[in-house]
């Protein structure tokens, strides 16, 4: 491969964005350990950022317009991926069978990696030149592209990790024309359904017991039962003021998640760590880096070659948007506690290998810019 | 932008996009703002408040011990099983019931109603489930600490009483304040807290304060499951201080003795030194095992042995000595006698007065024991002559008597240094109530009154308190059992949170003694007759010590309606005196419960402990006697 690459490519690869990627990455790493000092989670991310590098090298070194061509192929075997969690070779994890167990690989999870193959699905299906606004039959061949992978992680049940794919497929709408009319009227719908589908899931039943009290725990963590969903946010809320201007400055004996305090801590609530840790300072740090990041990859995809390669980008960057919103949201205790990772951030191989292959699709895209 | 899609305003929607990702972004650093700069203390505060516990390291408290330095109580480490209460917030605690109940050998009521003591106190974090814990116990509250993580095994000192129930009424016992004790003074200003030991009854509770310790504390860092992850602090508790009693352990022993070997086992023996109000001895029987209460009070046995206390009817919890009230017979005639010679009814000089084989008011004959012609008051004294006191009386007239219970404190406490004293009960209480009752307050009450009886019960310790006064020229000291409190040393560094200044020794703050106003021709009046009563062919002749001269009085209170001698009800028995009789340094009370004659069973009692008071101070006496001469013999009145 290293033969492949020319000189070219050394002055438009897109370094500052894939230092920015590795820097968060590492500065997650110094979290991961900050969180559980004695534990070998920090460790194993380091050996996740490894594997997931090269990942990276070897998606920005291979074409993606070909690798898009092929998008069927991979979305198909996602699926199969999917379905097979759903089978005895799934590993259920606090009641929800998310993990896939396969003998050499090891254990990693499917829906996190189908974010790859669904992305670049909608940019081929999308991708070609186009004249006019969003067709109907445009969206409903978007929505079914979608539909499979949703379907099966909402089997699982993960409804957190289905979020996370909407903003993609909204990002594909919203870039292939869809009228503005719609927009409003999808906001303005959305404003009457979801609290009428809340008021009659609370009358029939339908929307469970511990399913809303996630949801008044984010209203008033205080009311709810302190043993359960009230009891995390409030936590975090704890972890995250606790931080104050510049963080606890090391003294991690004390720390909410060595003592426990703080639930899953390497995972879910990494960012509640980052604020006890570095405080204000080290979080808005964080928040920069990460608007800068997401500014890098806009900026990309304003200069990709074709439409294709601007929607994966621009759907990457969406989706990493409302990742860090809906993450950092339930770790400040105004959003549902939902488990969605950290991009760059959260422990776990499965999500550090997809965002650095994500990456990689938005460098290799950058990289052949100027390529027809 | 290379891509030429104008028509769908591709570039604007890609800024579109921007700028929602830059306002998430930006919700929440204003979210982080306010949480870390606006709240950020209080946030901090809140973290520390969950991780940061106080387990208290409860005090010593200070021994008490006899004027000799032996020890009377004093505190033995013991395990105990404690309860935290933080884990406990967060689960039902009905859950753990029988778990605790089958792992620690509870009964689940006890259970229940720890749990439900702890769960109301939301500020303190630890109670006592179970005291005393065996090694099975320890071996299951470890076994079971990820179970239960707010069940601990702590180290605490234990009070306990190596006499039993010896000196029970004297010393108290110690327990854990109550709620109700904790709303009132003066617990509530000192600052207890539930859970607290404190003193109930005797010494425990009068010198609570300077017994009590003051509690250190283990300042520790707690995870979300309360177990303790490091220590920050640790201030060591002080102990209380020592209490030197007045008690005197071997007159003590001799006392509780006289009463063991008494046929009703029943009554009360109090030894003083008459020249400062000092008490060397005080038992009263039956008693109780202050033991059960410290040690008992969570176990089902314990709870029984207590409802058995409070329910004998003997009423083994009732100090007889300040707390009974008994008519004194012929006792009373030493305080009416130098009555009668303060206010001039008798003089030295002119003291007799008729026998009369006894007296008839109205068409009512009431009899002396004897027939002693027309004696005076020494010869009154030891022959104990009802006939000379009833016409004493009705000389004094009501009036004069009331005086003279007024002179002797009889209308007041003594003032001894123990709580729940009871005021003896005269004729000044009940003359009018029965005035208003009869329309007049009638001569035969009067002659009643003048030998101890009818309108007439008195606690043992204010007579032996008045009866004392005559021997040491009318001073009445305020008896007390408090010698000395010993001083202890301050603990901690000056200056910090753990620090606590030395507490200084100080002995007995004495009351000047109430004097009684008596001439020494009078006060020899009356000794002569209390020393015939022992040494002049009296009604205390069979306790006669040679080489030490006991000047004394025996009483027969009759308990049935006067005449009857029935069964149960037999006259109680009473012996007050002072020895050496021209020197006293030491008085001695005796009152046995329904046995009969004063000289005859309460005399020879007394004469139990006088003998150990010799064998103690004047060896020498017991040497130079003939074995046979201690004997006890044969009684009169």
């Amino acid at each position: 491969m290293v033969a492949i690459i020319e000189k070219r490519d050394l002055r438009d690869f897109d370094w500052l964005t894939t230092v920015l990627a590795i820097a968060i990455a590492c500065f997650g790493i110094w979290q991961i350990r900050n969180a559980l000092p004695a534990e070998s989670y920090w460790t194993k991310q380091i050996v996740g950022l490894g594997i997931a590098l090269f990942a990276f090298f070897v998606v920005v070194f291979s074409d993606y317009r070909r690798i898009i061509e092929l998008a069927p192929f991979f979305y198909a075997f996602g699926l199969l991926l999917l379905a097979l969690v759903l089978t005895p070779l799934g590993v259920e994890v606090n009641g929800q069978q998310a993990w896939l167990k396969l003998p050499v690989i090891g254990q990693f999870q499917p829906s996190e990696f189908m974010k790859v193959p669904t992305v670049l699905m909608l940019a081929r299906y999308f991708g070609k030149k186009r004249a006019g606004a969003l067709t109907l039959r445009e969206a409903l061949v978007g929505g079914a592209i979608m539909a499979g992978p949703i379907g099966l992680i909402m089997l699982e049940p993960d409804a957190g990790q289905a979020i996370t794919y909407f903003p993609i497929l909204a990002a594909a709408f919203f870039l292939s024309g869809i009228k503005l009319r719609y927009v409003i009227g999808a906001m303005l719908l959305a404003a009457i359904m979801v609290p009428a589908a809340w008021m009659i899931g609370v009358k029939t039943g339908k929307i469970k017991k511990y399913q809303q009290e996630r949801i008044m725990a984010v209203i008033d963590p205080e009311s709810v039962d302190p043993r359960g969903f009230g009891y995390h946010t409030i936590q975090s809320i704890i972890t995250v003021g606790k931080g104050g201007l510049s963080g606890i400055k090391g003294d991690t004996d004390t720390s909410q998640s060595v003592l426990k305090f703080l639930p899953e801590p390497q995972t879910d609530f990494i960012f509640a760590v980052t604020a006890e840790n570095t405080g204000f300072i080290g979080c808005i740090s964080l928040l920069l880096a990460y608007a800068l990041l997401i500014s890098r990859l806009v900026a990309g995809a304003r200069e990709s070659n074709d439409r294709a390669g601007m929607l994966v980008i621009m759907s990457f960057a969406t989706a990493m948007a409302f990742q860090i919103f809906m993450n950092a949201g339930m770790a400040l205790g105004f959003l549902p506690v939902i488990g969605v990772p950290l991009p760059l951030m959260s422990a776990g191989l499965s999500a550090i290998l997809t965002t650095f292959i994500a990456m990689g699709f938005v460098v290799s895209i950058k990289l052949r810019r100027f390529v027809n | 932008m290379k891509l030429n899609e104008s028509t769908q305003n591709v570039p604007v929607r890609i800024t579109t996009i921007q700028i929602v990702a830059f306002v998430l972004l930006t919700i929440l650093g204003v979210r982080l703002y306010y949480l870390q700069i606006v709240q950020g203390e209080y946030w901090s505060e809140r973290a520390e408040n969950q991780r940061v516990r106080f387990i208290p390291i409860p005090a010593p408290r200070g021994a008490i011990l006899d004027r000799n330095g032996k020890i009377l109580v004093d505190s033995r480490p013991t395990y105990n099983v404690v309860l935290s209460n933080e884990p406990l917030k967060k689960i039902d605690v009905t859950e753990r019931i029988p778990e605790y109940s089958k792992g620690l050998n509870l009964e689940p009521d006890i259970v229940l109603e720890r749990l439900n003591l702890i769960k109301k106190q939301n500020e303190f974090e630890m109670l006592v489930l179970k005291e005393s814990a065996t090694m099975q116990d320890i071996a299951w509250v470890e076994s079971h600490s990820l179970e239960f993580p707010e069940l601990r095994i702590e180290l605490q000192p234990q009070r306990f009483y190596p006499h039993g129930t010896m000196l029970a009424h004297v010393v108290g016992y110690v327990g854990e304040i109550s709620p109700k004790q904790l709303e009132s003074e003066p617990y509530k200003s000192r600052g207890l807290r539930p859970g607290d030991i404190i003193g109930k009854g005797g010494l425990e509770q009068s010198y609570d304060e300077h017994l009590r310790g003051r509690p250190g504390y283990r300042k520790v860092i707690v995870d979300s499951r309360g177990r303790v992850q490091s220590e920050i602090e640790v201030v060591r508790p002080q102990s209380g201080q020592d209490l030197i009693s007045t008690i005197d352990l071997d007159l003590q022993i001799a006392a509780e003795q006289q009463l063991a070997n008494s046929p009703t086992k029943r009554g009360t023996i109090v030894a003083m030194d008459p020249n400062n109000g000092e008490i060397f001895a005080l038992a009263s029987a039956p008693s109780f095992d202050p033991n059960v209460f410290t040690q008992g009070s969570k176990t089902p046995e314990g709870r029984k042995q207590i409802a058995a206390y409070w329910q004998d009817e003997k009423r083994p919890l009732y100090n007889r000595a300040i707390q009974g009230n008994y008519p004194p017979g012929s006792t009373w005639k030493i305080p009416e006698s130098m009555g009668a010679l303060q206010q001039g009814v008798i003089t030295v000089k002119n003291s007799n007065m008729a026998c009369g084989g006894g007296i008839t008011i109205g068409n009512k004959f009431t009899r002396c024991m004897g027939s002693h012609g027309s004696p005076p008051l020494s010869y009154a004294i030891t022959k104990s002559c009802d006939g000379y006191y009833y016409r004493l009386g009705l000389k004094m007239k009501i009036e004069g008597l009331i005086q003279m219970i007024e002179t002797f404190d009889f209308d007041k406490r003594s003032g001894i240094d123990i709580p729940n004293e009871k005021i003896s009960q005269t004729p000044k209480s009940w003359k009018p109530a029965i005035e208003k009752r009869e329309g007049r307050w009638s001569d035969i009450r009067t002659v009643y009154a003048s030998i101890g009886q009818d309108t007439v019960v008195v606690t043992p310790i204010s007579m032996l308190r008045a009866v004392s006064s005559i021997g040491v020229k009318g001073r009445m000291y305020v008896p007390h059992l408090m010698k000395e409190f010993k001083p202890i040393g301050a603990m901690g560094e000056e200056g910090t949170s753990g620090f606590f200044g030395e507490r200084q020794g100080f002995t007995f703050d004495r009351p000047d003694p109430k004097m009684i106003p008596m001439t020494p021709e009078q006060e020899k009046v009356m000794v002569d007759g209390m020393w015939g009563v022992v040494q002049g062919g009296g009604t205390a002749g069979s306790i006669r010590i040679p080489g030490f001269d006991i000047a004394g009085k025996t009483g027969t209170a009759q308990v049935a309606s006067l005449g009857k001698d029935v069964g149960a009800k037999k006259d109680h028995a009473w012996f007050v005196s002072f020895a050496p009789a021209y020197a006293p340094e030491i008085s001695i009370i005796a009152l046995i419960e329904n046995v009969g004659f004063g000289g005859s069973f309460a005399a020879p009692a007394a004469k139990g402990v006088y003998q150990a008071y010799i064998a103690k101070k004047h060896p020498e006496l017991l040497q130079a006697l003939p074995e046979s001469t201690a004997k006890p013999g044969e009684a009169v009145d």
